[in-house]
Parts: structure tokens; sequence; C-alpha cells
């Protein structure tokens, strides 16, 4: 599934008319903040949540459908507008990644792992400590790692050779505050081997020193 | 507005909080006070595993370590401290 060009007014109601969520991307070709969404937008599309719900992603120039953009008060690029039956129902204004994944998420109302508003919050957090037997929560993903403690954590990790997922925990706000606060842990990277919290890039690069790092990893 | 801490500040408040003979903080941002580290040297810390020792230090800048965006610790009983190899000048 990719995303929709939307380039007349018709195709547009046509579009935001199904039961299921429309996403609508209000761009400008001179908007380099409106790459972002897009890509933002393909990598959700091809999600298989988002797949098996039938929401689609769609993508109109902001001024060419400018009488749209008036009627939804759309006035800077890039905004995304969520639509079901023909109504906005939720809409981030800039690129703003975290927001458009987690609205995008529960509004296609997907029953996975990750919706918020199909589960309580710390029954989410137990399921996500545990989903691995070594699960690392971290800023961005094992292969772009967004900051330099979680760089050097996964160095450390692929150095043991041991077998680990990982979570990102920008694109997700409330676990990001949620974990901080149920594992009164202030920061992250967050390590947990079974279930429990080992800590930090400090902790890691101690037990690492000390010997212990395999061992902790194996338990 | 977040509050922007100094090493001295910090510095004091582990001494107090931590009962710690030795402390030593480092703004490693550039003066801003967004990324410290510190090494945190106390009695407290005996019998208890790393993860314990970080709690406390957590514990004795809750409120300051809301605003600081990175910080890294070592923590270490006096005898380990004392143990420690000469640092390279």
């Amino acid at each position: 599934m990719s995303v929709t060009n939307i380039d007349t007014v018709d195709n547009f109601v046509n579009f935001i008319r199904s039961p299921s969520l429309a996403v609508v991307h209000f761009s400008a070709e001179w908007a380099e903040q409106c790459i972002q969404v897009t890509d933002i937008l393909k990598e959700l599309s091809k999600l298989p949540e988002v797949q098996s719900s039938g929401s689609k992603f769609g993508v109109c120039d902001a001024e060419n459908l400018s009488e749209i953009s008036l009627q939804y008060k759309v006035d800077s690029v890039p905004t995304v507008i969520l639509f079901k039956n023909g109504s906005a129902v939720d809409r981030v204004d800039g690129a703003d990644a975290a927001q458009i994944t987690s609205k995008v998420r529960s509004q296609c109302g997907a029953k996975d792992l990750n919706n918020a508003s199909q589960q309580p919050l710390e029954e989410r957090l137990k399921a996500l400590i545990n989903k691995h037997n070594i699960m690392l929560f971290m800023k961005g993903t094992r292969d772009s790692p967004r900051c330099g403690f979680s760089k050097t954590i996964i160095q450390i990790l692929n150095g043991t050779g041991a077998q680990y997922d990982t979570f990102d925990i920008l694109t997700d706000e409330e676990v990001r505050q949620g974990l901080k606060t149920y594992s009164d842990w202030p920061t992250y990277p967050q390590l947990y081997v079974k279930g429990e919290l080992i800590g930090g890039l400090d902790i890691i690069k101690e037990l690492q020193e000390s010997g212990d790092l395999e061992s902790t990893l194996n338990a | 507005m977040s509050m922007v801490y100094t090493e001295e500040y910090l510095k004091e408040k582990l001494i107090k909080e931590l009962d710690a003979v030795h402390v030593e903080v480092r703004d490693e941002s550039d003066g801003c006070g967004a990324k410290f580290s510190a090494l945190v040297v106390s009695d407290r810390f005996e019998g208890k595993p790393p993860l314990a020792r970080q709690r406390l230090v957590h514990a004795a800048l809750r409120d300051e370590l809301r605003a600081v965006h990175a910080f890294s610790q070592r923590t270490l009983t006096a005898a380990q401290w004392r143990a420690r190899p000469a640092p390279a000048p």
C-alpha cells in the first residue's frame, strides 16, 4: 500500500468518505519537512496492523486545494489530518513523527502490543518489557541510534553476540514517560533481562569491565 | 524554563545526601547544564549492587535529574576508591 495523490476537490471528498481511517497529508513542494512526513506515512502504511485495518494514506498540495485547506484551517505545512466517515477525528500540525505515529495507530483501531487506547499503560509496559529475554529501550533503532549513549550500548550488546530486541522510545511518548515512572529510572537507554531492569549504559559498562556482562545477559 | 544546575551545586547536594567522602561532577554540556557526569564515593554504597547504588544517586538528585538531559555516573565505596589504580597524569 502506498500514498495516494489527491489532486481535485472531488477526489478529496471521496477519499475521506470511507468509514475506515483516511490520513491526508497537506503538503507543499517547497517545504522540506513534508518529505519527512511523506516518509513517515509510507512506513506507517506498511505496518501489518495498519494494512489489516483498511486504512489509507493520501497527500494533497495545500496550495492547489486551497479551499480544502481553508475549510480545515490548514495554515501551515506539513499538516496531517485523520478522517473517518468524512469527518476529521484528529490532526498533527508539523512534522512530529511521534504524534503522527501514535495517532494513526490508535485511530486505525489496531489490536496489538502498541495500541494505547485499548490497553492500560501498565499492562502495555509489562508486555513490552517481556517481549524478549533481552529488551533494550533506546532512542532510535538498532541500526540508527539517535543518541550517543544508545549508540554505545548497542555496540556493547552487539559485541557480546547476544540476541536482543529494541524499542524506540522516541516513537511513543506514553511509553517514554511511563516507563521512567514504572521502573523508577529517569534516563534512557534502559536494558531489561527476563523482565528485570539491569540499568543503563553506566551499569552495562561496569558489568563489561568486571566480566559479568555475558552471565547477566544469559541469566 | 528549566533550572540550570552548576557542578558545585550538584556536588554539594551529593555530599550532603549521600555522606559522600569524595565527589566529582563534570558539566559535559559546555555549561548549559543539560549533561553531567558524576563520580560519587560513599560508604552508603557498601554491599549494594550497581543498580541499587545508582538508585541512591537518583534519589539524591531526584528534582535535578528532571531538568537534565543526560547523566552518567560511577559509584564507589571508600575502599574501592582507595584501591583504584593511579589515574594517568
